[in-house]
């Protein structure tokens, strides 16, 4: 690959407007779930990284380019996806489980055994 | 002395608003060279149209469309992400078409959205297309046939 089609594939790169994504946090008693709305994201275009207890989800989506039409109305840009989270301390990160479907990214957050209600049994004395 | 400065001021605010207003009303006229703002949702006479429907998009009340278009027919582009497609509806009447969907917010909460649009041509019912990927929905829509353009001819007197 010649120099100037690298450079001109960085200059793409660089230009997508960066914003945050709609996201949801839901609380069940075992797990954390995070949906991520990632509309038109192919899952090789999403990126999950765990750093220390930062979790970071990047993705760029595509938007269908359709030859020998014109463009009517344009809502929806080309951007990249961005957001960040700091995992509280009592989330198991080694479990951390990442699916998607329908455009969107359901990362499962377990908790750590220490943290989950249990039950403690009474021996008689 | 002092009125009079004072006047002059009041003066040169009322200029600016004045102009500020005459801006505003320009970009209003050019959202209507649009016609698809035209025939879009009715309650769009906010001037800033786009902040107005990416704030709606945003809100979820109703999805963000690309639209395509051509003599033969339309190509929409929609993002439903989070939106089961067996609970996503397409209808159309005449040159209506509808999105209609119900989206999954948490365990049991859900949301309901619909986008109307009115085209500027009759569809062709029984050939629409509707395929969801990756949270887009892509519906393909031909013209219905006998309703192209056509040129009429003008005839000398």
């Amino acid at each position: 690959m010649n120099l100037m089609k690298k450079q001109e594939q960085d200059v793409q790169k660089v230009s997508r407007m960066e914003v945050a994504p709609q996201t949801r946090i839901d609380e069940a008693e075992d797990a954390f779930t995070l949906t991520v709305e990632l509309p038109g994201v192919a899952e090789k275009d999403i990126d999950v990284t765990l750093e220390n207890r930062t979790l970071t989800v990047t993705a760029e989506n595509t938007v269908g380019i359709y030859k020998d039409y014109t463009l009517a109305l344009t809502e929806i840009p080309e951007v990249r996806y961005r957001t960040a989270f700091e995992l509280p301390e009592h989330v198991d990160t080694a479990a951390v489980k990442a699916a998607n479907r329908d455009g969107l990214l359901i990362l499962t957050l377990p908790k750590s055994e220490r943290v989950k209600p249990r039950r403690i049994a009474i021996t008689a004395g | 002395m002092q009125i009079k400065r004072r006047f002059r001021k009041i003066n040169r605010k009322v200029r600016t608003l004045n102009k500020e207003r005459r801006s505003i009303m320009r970009a209003y006229v050019g959202t209507m060279n649009n016609p698809w703002r035209l025939f879009d949702e009715l309650s769009n006479d906010f001037p800033f149209d786009f902040l107005n429907s990416a704030w709606r998009a945003r809100s979820g009340q109703y999805p963000r469309v690309n639209v395509w278009e051509n003599e033969k027919g339309l190509v929409v582009e929609a993002e439903v992400a989070g939106v089961d497609p067996e609970k996503l509806d397409v209808s159309v009447d005449a040159n209506v078409l509808t999105l209609k969907g119900e989206k999954a917010e948490g365990k049991d909460a859900k949301s309901e959205f619909q986008r109307s649009f009115n085209l500027p041509f009759e569809l062709d019912n029984e050939k629409i297309k509707a395929v969801a990927k990756n949270g887009v929905l892509t519906i393909t829509i031909p013209r219905k046939e006998g309703t192209e353009k056509r040129k009429i001819a003008i005839e000398k007197l």
